[in-house]
């Protein structure tokens, strides 16, 4: 006697009239559900974001301006002793200053004031020596930016932009 | 006038329009999660407040679309 039950039966134990189905309603009441959701995870992270923001950093002189040649630069640390940072100074004599930790695994980057960028030599990353963006290599995130200013004959560091 | 097949097309079309809210809401929160760790913190509250827009507008598509529903069992099926 032939068995009546098909093959196919084995491969897709399921029967349809048992199923759960789920209604275009319910589905749709889900997606907002999980909309609000979403949204209110949104707001958490933003409310971390907010809550864990720096304070104000101390303003700090870092070298006189005639200590800087054009075409030269300079390393300090900012805000902590833990933190090294590059002074730029351009060809045309204008000053800027990054972190120098490489946003890709964390080498020292340094000046190359033949090409405007600053190299890092681990994993040949380099950066915009003006705007501190990536311009070649794994790094994918832009240098913070330490603001300068110029305060007399000093230049004075007075916070990161992230 | 509203027919049931009115009805059942505008269910599907919300429905696929809530799905790509939603979608992009995912999209938010993982550039938000982003930029938490990036600490580009200016980021983060216009992606809240974007979220939560898509939010009300899901929920508002939800409620049109029951509403609707909702006149048309109380009319009546006009097919």
């Amino acid at each position: 006697m032939a068995d009546e039950r098909p093959r196919w039966r084995e491969d897709f134990p399921v029967r349809w009239d048992e199923d759960n189905y789920m209604t275009r309603r319910e589905l749709a009441k889900f997606l907002t559900l999980g909309s609000g959701l979403l949204a209110s995870v949104n707001i958490l992270i933003a409310s971390i974001g907010v809550a864990n923001r720096a304070p104000a950093l101390p303003a700090r002189r870092i070298a006189s301006a005639d200590d800087v040649a054009p075409g030269t630069s300079l390393l300090f640390r900012y805000p902590t002793g833990d933190d090294p940072c590059i002074l730029v100074c351009n060809a045309d004599g204008r000053i800027d200053a990054f972190s120098q930790v490489c946003t890709h695994l964390s080498c020292a980057v340094v000046h190359r004031p033949g090409d405007d960028v600053l190299a890092c030599p681990c994993h040949k990353g380099s950066f915009s020596a003006r705007e501190g963006l990536p311009l070649a290599g794994p790094p994918t995130r832009r240098l913070p930016r330490i603001t300068i200013e110029r305060r007399g004959a000093d230049l004075v560091a007075t916070g990161v932009e992230v | 006038m509203e027919t049931r097949q009115q009805g059942s097309i505008l269910f599907s079309a919300v429905l696929v329009l809530i799905a790509l809210l939603v979608v992009i809401q995912l999209w938010l929160v993982a550039a938000a999660l982003d930029a938490l760790f990036a600490r580009q913190l200016a980021v983060l509250v216009p992606t809240a407040v974007a979220s939560t827009v898509l939010f009300v507008l899901s929920a508002g598509l939800l409620w049109y679309v029951v509403s609707f529903d909702a006149r048309l069992r109380q009319w009546g099926p006009r097919d």
